[in-house]
C-alpha cells in the first residue's frame, strides 16, 4: 500500500494542501525589510488569512523570510537558523538586496546574491516590497508547494558541498556546528 | 548666550595658549588644539566649566594632508552650549590618548574609531574586535580603502541582474497590455 504510486500521489496532495495553508514565519528580521512585516501581519492586510503567522523559534517555523541585506555577520546566524529548522522548510528572499545586492552592491560587508548561500524558493523584488507584494510572494510559494516544486531544502541537502564552499568563501573563520544530514 | 560663549572662549584661550578658537554662530563654540593637550582641555571643560556630557567623538580622514582629525563634541546642560574640540593626528603613526577615564562612553567611540580608521588609543582596555567580525582587510572607513573593488573581489556579483534591469512599468505592460509612457522607456535596458 505504501509503495502504491496512486495512493502516494493522493497522500502528497493532501500533505501539500495542509502544508501550504500553515506557513509559519520565523520572527527574525535581518535588514530594513522587517518593517514591512507588521503591516502585513496586522489587520489591514492580515496575512493570517493565508495561514501565515509568526513562530517564535526556528524549530517551529516553516518559512525563513530574509528581509533585506545580509552582512557576513548576519549570514552566519542565518545559516545556523536555517540548518536548525525542521523539514519542510522554505526560504523567501525579500527585497532587491537579496537578489543582486540592491543599494548595498558596493558595501564591504554585505553579500550580493542570497541563492549562492541558501536555497531560495521565492524572490520578492522591490525596495521595499509593499505588503501586497509580500502577500503575492506568499501566494506564489503556496502555488509552488501545492505543485510540489518548493524543494529548496532537498536541493540544499543534495548540493551541500557547493553551498558550504560558497559560505566558507565569505565567512573566513568557520566556527559552526556540523549538523547531521 | 553670546556673553557666555565669549566667556568660555576667553577662559579656554587664557588657560591653553595653543587653543585656537574658530568663530561659529548659534550655540556652538569651536576650538582647535594640539593632540597632547586633549586630555587636559577635556578635564578642564568637564570639571571647571560644567560640560558634563560627551555627545560624540568623530573622526575625519584628511588623506591629502596625511592626517586624521578627531572631533570631541561636548554639551553643557546648564549653559545649553556645545563645544567642539578638534585635533589632528599623524596618518602614518596614528596614536591618540585614551580618554575613557573622563567619560566611560568614550570607550565605545574609541573602539569604533580604532576598528574603522585604525587609530590606536594608548591605554585603551577593550577587546580588539568590535563591530566587524573576523575582519581581515584594512580599516574600511579610511579613504584609501577601495570599497567597490573590495566588494567585487570578495562577494560574488550577479552582473546580468543589473544590466537587464527593467522599469516596473515594463512588467505591467507585458501583463496588462497597458501603454508604456515615453519617459519610462529609457529606464528599461
Amino acid at each position: 500500500m505504501i509503495n502504491d504510486k496512486v495512493s502516494q500521489k493522493i497522500v502528497d496532495i493532501i500533505q501539500n494542501f495542509a502544508r501550504k495553508h500553515s506557513l509559519w514565519v520565523l520572527a527574525y528580521g535581518t535588514g530594513c525589510g522587517a518593517i514591512e512585516i507588521p503591516p502585513t501581519m496586522t489587520s489591514r492586510y492580515d496575512a493570517e488569512r493565508l495561514g501565515v503567522r509568526g513562530a517564535a523559534t526556528p524549530r517551529q517555523a516553516d518559512v525563513l523570510l530574509i528581509t533585506g541585506y545580509l552582512t557576513t555577520k548576519t549570514l552566519k546566524r542565518v545559516i545556523r537558523v536555517y540548518e536548525q529548522m525542521q523539514d519542510p522548510k522554505y526560504v523567501i528572499g525579500f527585497g532587491s538586496c537579496t537578489i543582486n545586492g540592491g543599494m548595498y552592491y558596493d558595501s564591504y560587508n554585505t553579500i550580493k546574491a542570497l541563492d549562492r548561500y541558501l536555497p531560495v524558493d521565492v524572490y520578492i523584488n522591490g525596495c521595499m516590497p509593499r505588503p501586497e507584494a509580500v502577500l503575492e510572494g506568499f501566494a506564489k510559494l503556496q502555488e509552488l508547494i501545492q505543485a510540489g516544486k518548493a524543494d529548496g531544502a532537498r536541493k540544499y541537502k543534495e548540493n551541500l558541498d557547493w553551498y558550504r564552499a560558497n559560505q566558507k568563501e565569505v565567512i573566513p573563520v568557520w566556527r559552526m556546528p556540523e549538523y547531521n544530514w | 548666550m553670546e556673553e557666555r560663549k565669549k566667556e568660555i572662549i576667553q577662559t579656554i584661550t587664557d588657560h591653553f595658549k595653543d587653543a585656537v578658537s574658530n568663530p561659529y554662530d548659534g550655540n556652538r563654540v569651536d576650538f582647535t588644539i594640539p593632540k597632547q593637550q586633549i586630555p587636559a582641555i577635556l578635564f578642564y571643560l568637564k570639571d571647571e566649566m560644567g560640560f558634563n556630557h560627551l555627545s560624540h567623538i568623530s573622526c575625519i580622514d584628511w588623506l591629502e594632508d596625511k592626517q586624521f582629525e578627531l572631533v570631541y563634541i561636548l554639551w553643557s546642560y546648564t549653559d545649553r552650549v556645545k563645544v567642539f574640540v578638534h585635533t589632528r593626528v599623524d596618518r602614518e603613526q596614528p596614536v591618540m590618548d585614551n580618554i575613557d577615564m573622563i567619560w566611560r562612553q568614550a570607550n565605545t567611540y574609541e573602539r569604533e574609531i580604532r576598528e574603522m580608521y585604525g587609530i590606536r588609543f594608548a591605554g585603551l582596555e577593550a577587546p580588539e574586535e568590535f563591530l566587524l567580525e573576523d575582519w581581515q582587510g584594512p580599516p574600511p572607513m579610511r579613504r584609501d580603502f577601495d570599497t567597490y573593488a573590495y566588494a567585487m573581489k570578495t562577494f560574488w556579483d550577479r552582473q546580468e541582474a543589473r544590466s537587464n534591469a527593467q522599469d516596473v512599468r515594463e512588467t505591467i505592460r507585458r501583463r496588462t497590455g497597458e501603454e508604456l509612457p515615453d519617459f519610462a522607456k529609457k529606464y528599461s535596458r
